[in-house]
């Protein structure tokens, strides 16, 4: 599951989108995670994510997931998503990680040079980076940019083109607001890493240029 | 997926939720090209039929149609590997597991992403050319289940035509292949009927950089300023 990876954006709009996963090994340390799990949510919900949820709940908050009934799904869980737009909030989040030391593999998703820079301020070492190559084969399948920065931020692929052209069309017109268009497509993403924040602006930007 | 005709009032909401613009208004109702149709459930589970008209028809559970529901929908665990996704852990547990070590990258290309989805036949076409390559492949991806024959890189004949949302093509190479597997591999993935997305792993330096960014760089593939980073807080750690 490489899906907070490759998210499409320029240096200046993937600022302040950051995606973080806790995730148990099944060959490591999976076994009983649960109470580990359930403390590194407690940790993350109290820096106050845009957005997180489960796949096997199938849906993220933004789509009615009950935090508190997710929290009881985690004893059959391996991993914990989310994401964040504060910089302050995710530095948070990792320092009391480092502090609560789970021993579960935590991974930060952003700008590499933040991430490196946030980890440098908080003494710890980052271990292992997933670069992203870019989109290779046939190009003339995609879509224009504006609609590929909003749909990657679900890696699942499970936010259409179709549905970004769609909101565009009725943020620019007038008919829905940034903030509704960005929450309805955070909505097919039931891991919780669509950043509705990073979207919203996105919309924002898309509106202004049609002015 | 499916919709029933006799409950569809062909209001249209559902289609512009498909990943594969594979809903498309009917005679009589809205219908779902099933050749194309990946099996992903968005359609569904976006609720927004006002009729229950969409369904998951009993043969998106019979074999070989059912690995499309398997790579598609991220809520489905692959049967043998016991998780969902398409991948593995990758790198994501990389400090405990030690998967990747210093020497060596890990490479990840995902067929069909960002949302065009993919043939499994692509996938076969770039895992022929990659086999003659003395890479690693990863067995525990479910890609590997596919295979008929895991030294030429030929698939199943019956998985060849089944269309997924995405599918990830996991190896791995040492350092000093690194500008010789991407010579052989740019010409190759630019015939594919689809589009890839290609990631890498690597371990970060002993100095806390990235040595292989400025090497990527060099051979005109560079890495995009955002990644994921695992922040080496597993334990026990795995530091080599």
């Amino acid at each position: 599951m490489s899906h907070s990876l490759h998210r499409n954006g320029t240096v200046e709009n993937l600022q302040n989108d950051y995606t973080f996963y806790a995730r148990a090994s099944r060959f490591v340390n999976r076994e009983g995670c649960g109470p580990k799990l359930l403390r590194i949510l407690e940790i993350i919900l109290a820096e106050k994510p845009v957005n997180f949820g489960s796949s096997q709940a199938g849906k993220s908050v933004k789509a009615g997931l009950d935090p508190t009934e997710y929290a009881q799904t985690l004893d059959k869980a391996y991993g914990v998503a989310c994401c964040f737009s504060d910089k302050g909030a995710i530095k948070r989040a990792l320092l009391k990680l480092k502090e609560a030391d789970t021993g579960i593999s935590i991974v930060t998703g952003g700008l590499i040079d933040e991430i490196v820079a946030i980890a440098k301020e908080i003494g710890i070492t980052p271990h292992t980076a997933f670069l992203s190559l870019g989109i290779h084969g046939k190009k003339a399948l995609l879509p224009e940019e504006d609609v590929l920065e909003m749909t990657t931020m679900c890696g699942h692929g499970l936010v259409s083109f179709n549905l970004a052209r769609a909101v565009i069309k009725k943020v620019r017109s007038g008919e829905m607001s940034p903030e509704e268009g960005a929450t309805l497509l955070a909505q097919p993403c039931p891991c919780g890493i669509f950043n509705s924040d990073r979207c919203e602006a996105l919309l924002q930007e898309c509106r202004d240029k049609a002015k | 997926m499916r919709i029933d005709p006799e409950k569809c009032i062909s209001c249209l909401e559902c289609i512009d939720y498909c990943p594969m613009k594979c809903i498309r208004e009917g005679d009589e109702a809205t219908v779902i090209d099933e050749k194309e149709c990946v099996e992903c459930g968005v359609c569904l589970r976006a609720a927004v039929c006002p009729t229950d008209a969409i369904y998951m028809p009993e043969e998106a559970f019979q074999y070989p149609r059912s690995i499309r529901r398997e790579f598609s929908d991220p809520g489905v665990q692959y049967p043998t590997l016991k998780q969902g996704g398409r991948g593995t852990e990758e790198m994501k547990t990389n400090d405990v597991t030690g998967r990747y070590r210093r020497g060596e990258y890990g490479m990840a290309l995902e067929f069909g992403r960002p949302g065009t989805g993919t043939r499994i036949s692509e996938i076969e076409k770039v895992l022929k050319v990659l086999l003659k390559m003395d890479v690693e492949v990863e067995k525990n991806n479910p890609v590997f289940l596919l295979l008929k024959n895991e030294k030429t890189g030929e698939m199943k004949p019956e998985v060849l035509n089944e269309k997924v949302l995405s599918a990830i093509l996991e190896f791995k190479i040492k350092d000093n292949q690194l500008e010789d597997v991407v010579k052989t591999l740019r010409p190759v993935l630019a015939e594919v009927d689809t589009v890839v997305s290609w990631g890498l792993a690597t371990r970060f330096a002993p100095d806390g950089t990235l040595p292989v960014r400025s090497r990527l760089a060099q051979i005109g593939l560079p890495a995009r300023p955002n990644a994921k980073i695992n922040m080496g807080m597993g334990r026990p750690i795995v530091e080599a």
